[in-house]
């Protein structure tokens, strides 16, 4: 019994370390090779350590292929501008969903649910000729109201789930002390949902950030393009022999959302599961 | 006295639907509309040069979608895409239900590893395809170094993602590293809340661990695995960036999905008719998977 027990604890931990090796893995690989240099990058068999390590790349990264920085400067004023607005939304909307049943509720929440599901390719079709007649074509705004809409339905669903964790008796009371339902909203109940607040906009500052088909379809114009799509067009083709290049745009590309992630943890996990679990 | 709660149910509804619009009118306008029209325009020859001109499409006799079955560019999209969400589905199920149950195990850490596997999922998409090409190299890359040292130099020339064969498993492993973090951690919320109590009489009835996995933990966890899996699948039946970074839908249309396609078609070939005709097949799979998914894990539940 007691060597059985032993086999299962030996077994768990080698699976433990075989997945997080493949987690994690992958991540070293990008910042060694961003530290290496192009020379060094193409050794064979390759080096698991870089020999002298260097800046070189990142170097070149802030002065000769600057470039890159106007996507990440645009890529920054869309998610911020797509977090505010879905966040704003999620709040009055949410709201609604999680405290009033009327009949048309059950309607709202099947648009919301059906509307995660439709591809993307499939509203851009219709969208690209409806915003080119609006002159929004190639504008950030354009691309941050598609982005938004976009990350509408789950940031409501997740807002509401936050919503529902308020006792009810807060706004009864408010209302017999005869302040009005808006007072009432702001001043007593949003200032309870801080934490939703912080997970709905940092949720929605990813998956922008993270976006790739609305800023393909919606810009054309070099100056305006986000990161993932200026990264794919101007890294890849030309420059795809500079790998050392390309893994220190990679290593610039991902920190902010790594560093978002280990400030907001907490707010993160128990938003994803809340609304997960709701919806 | 019945006067004034009549107002108050008024009140109520004009108060709700008055905060509940802002979300409505988003969806109607970029989500529910666009999805409505672009089905309307895939029955229709319709161009870029119509949305230059202004000119609405004419009905074209279901010319769109009679094309793209004859010349077998559907079909093909439509299998690649049904393996692709099926493999990389049941693998980011089992290695994050495995994971889930090791971190609730009571293993050193727990939290720690918790907090530092979730990298992957806040690797932006783009990001994670670089990683991933990087790593499938065909010359230089560290997967052809590995695959080359394991066989004792039998395989040398391993080009994960510029074979046919491979390609689309390529592309699969890139996801399942980026979607593991997140099935895991809900997972892992799923199995911290079944009752310990179910456990300890079980283990008092002398069920081993694997009875008790299969017959106390997945049923109490079945509404935690229903939404991730479904999320899962929407997810993979949607991915487009991994693919059209990592392959371009090549070689030889092997990762050509139908995401790739009906981009290919709308925005490369510029037939939007035609890229309206392949989203709206897969709209229709993709109400019909979910709606057997769902009722399979609702008939689940009564059983």
């Amino acid at each position: 019994m007691k060597r059985k027990q032993t086999a299962f604890t030996c077994v768990r931990y080698l699976l433990l370390i075989i997945i997080m090796v493949f987690l994690l893995f992958p991540i070293y690989w990008m910042v060694v090779t961003a530290l290496k240099t192009n020379m060094e990058a193409y050794l064979y068999p390759p080096t698991f350590l870089p020999e002298e390590p260097t800046t070189a790349s990142f170097k070149s990264l802030l002065t000769t292929n600057n470039q890159f920085f106007v996507y990440y400067k645009n890529n920054f004023i869309v998610a911020g501008f797509a977090a505010l607005f879905s966040t704003l939304i999620a709040l009055t909307s949410g709201y609604t969903l999680s405290r009033f049943h009327f009949k048309w509720n059950k309607w709202i929440l099947a648009a919301l649910m059906s509307s995660q599901m439709f591809p993307v390719v499939s509203r851009m079709i219709s969208l690209y000729g409806l915003l080119g007649k609006a002159n929004l074509i190639n504008t950030r705004t354009g691309l941050i109201l598609a982005v938004v809409a976009a990350q509408v339905p789950f940031c409501v669903m997740l807002m509401s789930s936050f919503y529902d964790s308020i006792p009810r008796e807060l706004e009864e009371a408010a209302t017999v002390d005869g302040a009005k339902r808006f007072a009432t909203l702001f001043r007593v109940i949003i200032p309870l949902v801080k934490p939703g607040i912080v997970a709905v906009g940092i949720y929605s500052f990813l998956m922008t950030w993270d976006d790739y088909l609305h800023a393909a379809t919606l810009i054309q114009t070099d100056s305006l393009r986000t990161l993932s799509v200026g990264i794919a067009l101007r890294y890849l083709g030309e420059l795809s022999y500079d790998w050392s290049l390309v893994n220190a745009i990679s290593v610039v590309g991902a920190l902010p959302m790594v560093l978002l992630f280990i400030f907001f943890q907490k707010y993160m996990v128990k938003g994803l599961v809340a609304g997960a679990v709701k919806g | 006295m019945k006067q004034s709660m009549m107002t108050k149910t008024g009140k109520d509804k004009l108060f709700s639907l008055l905060l509940a619009a802002p979300a409505i009118i988003m969806t109607v306008i970029f989500i529910l509309v666009p999805v409505v029209d672009s089905v309307i325009k895939s029955f229709t020859e319709y161009k870029i040069k119509n949305i230059i001109s202004g000119k609405p499409g004419t009905w074209n006799n279901f010319k769109n979608y009679t094309k793209l079955f004859q010349n077998a560019k559907l079909p093909q999209a439509i299998s690649n895409t049904f393996i692709y969400v099926l493999v990389v589905v049941i693998a980011v199920f089992i290695l994050g239900m495995i994971l889930a149950l090791i971190l609730n195990s009571g293993v050193k850490a727990a939290k720690i590893i918790q907090g530092v596997m979730m990298t992957p999922w806040v690797i932006p998409t783009v990001i994670s395809a670089l990683i991933w090409m990087w790593l499938f190299q065909p010359q230089y890359g560290l997967v052809k170094y590995l695959v080359s040292v394991a066989t004792g130099g039998a395989v040398n020339d391993l080009a994960v993602l510029n074979n046919p064969k491979t390609a689309l498993m390529g592309i699969s492993i890139a996801s399942l590293w980026k979607q593991v973090p997140l099935m895991t951690l809900l997972l892992l919320a799923g199995l911290q809340n079944v009752p310990e109590e179910l456990f300890e009489a079980a283990t008092v009835d002398g069920a081993n661990k694997v009875q008790r996995f299969f017959h106390i933990t997945l049923p109490s966890m079945r509404s935690v695995i229903a939404v991730a899996v479904s999320m899962s699948i929407i997810e993979n039946f949607k991915q487009f960036p991994l693919f059209w970074t990592m392959t371009g839908g090549g070689p030889d249309g092997a990762t050509t999905t139908l995401a790739i396609l009906s981009y290919r078609e709308a925005f490369v070939s510029q037939d939007l008719g035609s890229g309206a005709a392949v989203t709206t097949v897969w709209m229709l799979l993709m109400i019909v998977v979910t709606y057997f998914f769902n009722k399979a894990m609702k008939r689940e539940e009564t059983a």
